[in-house]
């Protein structure tokens, strides 16, 4: 598709071409690029694809349009026009501006151009130009993705003038969220330096990746909207919005009421977005490339001139390594750990997802009747729903097992090798731990927390029978899973790859973990009971990886 | 007439000045190593010579047409091949060259057959398929060698050619510049690796802190150092001589605490 659509583009431009602009060189500019998006993976579905994929782009493009039948299906439901068009132009805003914003580098403003394109004889109305092709394939291409179901079902309920109107209008909603993009990234460059912008997109990539997760599962459950009613009224504020100016245009053309409110917004929805990209052309881009330049350039004058830290405090992961740690290659596990997990942005980017699809699976395990979100809250103090809250967070945190082996950065493990390390096993244990102390419990405590204050006191001893359990479940997927040292193995390559019989024992361990625990609910003092024999067995597993030879590490 | 011309060159970053005034003048077919300290504006004053950068103070001049007026057309007739392999490594060698070769305005089939010939002497024709992602950074190094020369250009600039090669590409690369000069080329180069430097050039300048302290061949600067190898020069000169000796003396004492 977007070969396509940049053959369309470029001999659109064909026509219009001024003489300073070298036709040949904006093509082949162009078509590179729209090239090199193709196989540019795609930082939301990161996890799930080891393989290099032929095209991932594609494979985006169609995940998107498949969210597309569900914006499809509200508008099919019936709701009023207003309504429905609210959330076409919000979701293709809102999905816009995100893609944009993790894409920004490569497709908004690549600054490898200056390295790469500048020292070849391009003129500069060639090189934008080129850049501007660009990035309308790489718009169009989005759009038609995100909007094919929306618009063919508002075509099929609306008819042929309305539905014209919303494909009218699409094109505003992009062009706003283009400036919605810049202006974000304007705001970021003018309070941080180029390392935060990076973390910030990491963030953003993080927040999409779990957005797509709950996504699937929580719209399904929305397109019941029957039941709510929908009123529509303006607001004053409603004059600021985007998504409002678009849809009572729409409207407007619907009904074929053109009073003054109706004009406001006409005006609105046609002419902000055309002068808010005239004066992101004209001012912000160019101020904006320049202190990008000055961010490269600043960072190389700066190299020699950084000021020595002086370290004294302890900091936190000194403090509850020696907490935790009973050696010190148990500690150099553990705070190795630690600090990497804090900064590396792929297992950041890989695991917080995880961690945040636990409020998705709390959503899908405690409120799975669709009926009434209320009624299953206020009824929730008489059920034994708080089994969920005690054992969902070892799920979704024992994903980290698989991720903390893998590192970018695995060359630097041939420290362990060449270090005198007796204890192999300890620096596990000490790994262990810190993801244990790191991740688990304060997610832990949280869940504790919320549950006392919907089941009281009689949850404690429950709880903390758990506690016990939860980490003899992670310690003994420790156990059975090989055992690596923390981001010592090269990414991609030797990726647990489903040892079934090995997750099936794991599976029934835990499957009997907690039938034992919810039996054991009916007799009030046994859990306290075994709360002694789940510590012993942590403790067991806990001795038996610290003193794991070296021959049943895999290096 | 000199090919490069070079006139109360300043150049600064945020207030500070990185080239403090440079003088030079090239003449055509002459190799001239660069050197210098991290920092001290060796890769900036390549980059102003080849049109990159305009923002700058005094005048420079190349084929004696001004840089600031006539980048496209120096560009054209010059080669750069920048310093830590900056290219698009999602695509294919053969695919990256088709791109820079478009960019210079060389018709398809002299892209084509030059670039299969250069990457099979390069040792590279049985990857040429691969996305150079995979590549290492001597391999990818290889590439952009290719790239810059591939229209065979009157000049060409090299920023640090020779990092990450191994020791067959060095001596290859290091070949493929002496030819270069036997037919006529006008090299200019920086490199941190001084016996390579001391071999190939007719000319070495060192700078330090943006200004030049030594230029002349490599007898004069022995002339004027009264030391025997580029590397004594290089750190008498740049002030490196005594701190070097003192700075490892400390460095020992410390391990034996």
């Amino acid at each position: 598709m977007d070969k396509l659509i940049l053959r369309i583009l470029l001999r659109f431009i064909r026509i219009f071409i001024k003489k300073d602009v070298d036709f040949e060189r904006l093509k082949i500019i162009a078509e590179t690029k729209v090239l090199m998006d193709r196989r540019r993976t795609p930082s939301n579905f990161k996890q799930k694809q080891r393989k290099e994929m032929k095209n991932p782009l594609l494979f985006t493009l169609i995940m998107y349009s498949f969210i597309g039948l569900f914006v499809a299906a509200i508008i099919l439901n019936g709701i009023p026009l207003p309504v429905s068009m609210i959330i076409v132009h919000s979701y293709l805003l809102f999905m816009m501006a995100m893609t944009l914003v993790t894409d920004f580098s490569s497709v908004l403003l690549d600054t490898t151009d200056n390295q790469i394109i500048l020292p070849k004889p391009v003129n500069s109305r060639t090189l934008f130009l080129a850049r501007v092709v660009h990035i309308l394939v790489y718009l169009l291409q989005f759009t038609i993705a995100l909007m094919i179901c929306p618009v063919a079902a508002t075509f099929l309920q609306y008819g042929l003038l309305t539905g014209t109107v919303t494909l009218i209008t699409l094109p505003f909603t992009v062009a706003f969220a283009v400036f919605l993009t810049y202006l974000l990234y304007a705001l970021i460059l003018r309070f941080a330096n180029e390392q935060k912008i990076k973390d910030i997109i990491s963030y953003f990539q993080i927040f999409m990746t779990v957005f797509f997760a709950a996504g699937f599962q929580i719209f399904p459950r929305m397109i019941d909207l029957k039941a709510i009613s929908f009123q529509f009224k303006l607001h004053w504020y409603s004059y600021l919005l985007e998504p409002v100016w678009m849809s009572v245009t729409t409207e407007a053309f619907h009904d074929l009421n053109f009073n003054s409110v109706h004009l406001i917004m006409i005006a609105c929805a046609f002419v902000v977005p055309v002068l808010l990209i005239f004066f992101m052309i004209r001012f912000l881009a160019p101020s904006f490339s320049k202190k990008l330049g000055a961010l490269n350039n600043s960072s190389e004058a700066d190299k020699g001139s950084f000021t020595a830290v002086t370290k004294q405090k302890k900091d936190l992961a000194e403090r509850f390594s020696s907490m935790a740690c009973g050696t010190q290659t148990e500690r150099v596990g553990f705070e190795k750990t630690w600090k990497v997990t804090a900064r590396d942005k792929n297992f950041k980017i890989q695991f917080y997802p995880s961690l945040a699809y636990l409020l998705v699976l709390v959503f899908v395990f405690v409120f799975k009747n669709p009926q009434s979100f209320i009624e299953t809250w206020n009824g929730l103090s008489s059920t034994k729903s708080f089994l969920a809250f005690v054992y969902l967070p070892i799920f979704s945190i024992s994903a980290c097992l698989s991720i903390v082996p893998f590192n970018d950065n695995f060359t630097a493990a041939w420290i362990y090798q060449s270090a005198p390390i007796t204890d192999p096993g300890q620096v596990i244990s000490g790994m262990l731990k810190a993801l244990l102390i790191k991740f688990f419990i304060p997610v832990y405590v949280i869940f504790f927390g919320f549950a006392l204050y919907i089941w009281g006191v009689p949850v404690a001893d429950d709880f903390i029978f758990g506690f016990f359990n939860n980490i003899l479940i992670f310690l003994l997927m420790a156990n059975f899973s090989d055992h690596y040292f923390p981001f010592s193995q090269q990414p991609n390559i030797k990726m647990q790859t489903g040892k079934f019989v090995r997750m099936i024992i794991q599976l029934v361990i835990v499957g009997i973990l907690i039938g034992a625990h919810y039996a054991a609910l009916f007799i009030s003092w046994l859990p306290a009971a075994l709360i002694p024999f789940s510590a012993a067995g942590c403790y067991f597993l806990q001795r038996r990886i610290q003193r794991l030879p070296w021959l049943k590490i895999s290096i | 007439m000199s090919l490069i011309q070079i006139r109360g060159l300043k150049k600064q970053y945020g207030g500070k000045y990185v080239l403090q005034g440079i003088n030079m003048s090239i003449d055509a077919g002459q190799v001239v190593g660069y050197i210098g300290p991290n920092g001290a504006g060796k890769s900036t004053t390549i980059k102003i010579i080849a049109g990159i950068t305009d923002e700058f103070e005094g005048d420079v001049s190349v084929f004696g047409m001004d840089v600031r007026k006539n980048a496209l057309d120096i560009k054209q007739r010059i080669g750069y091949i920048p310093e830590q392999a900056a290219l698009y490594d999602v695509l294919t060698p053969i695919e990256y060259l088709r791109f820079i070769g478009k960019l210079y305005g060389l018709a398809d089939e002299v892209i084509g057959t030059k670039s299969w010939e250069l990457l099979r002497l390069f040792e590279l024709a049985d990857k040429a398929g691969n996305r150079m992602n995979t590549y290492s950074k001597g391999m990818k190094q290889k590439v952009l060698l290719i790239s810059g020369m591939m229209h065979n250009p009157e000049i060409i600039f090299l920023d640090e050619p020779l990092s990450g090669l191994d020791a067959n590409a060095v001596i290859l690369v290091k070949e493929i510049l002496f030819q270069l000069k036997q037919s006529g080329k006008t090299i200019f180069y920086s490199s941190h690796i001084m016996d390579v430097v001391e071999k190939i050039s007719d000319r070495i300048v060192i700078i330090d802190k943006g200004t030049v302290i030594a230029d002349g061949s490599f007898e004069s600067l022995q002339t004027q150092a009264h030391k025997g190898t580029l590397e004594n020069i290089f750190t008498s000169l740049t002030g490196g001589d005594q701190q070097n000796s003192s700075t490892a003396k400390e460095f020992i004492d410390v391990l034996k605490n």
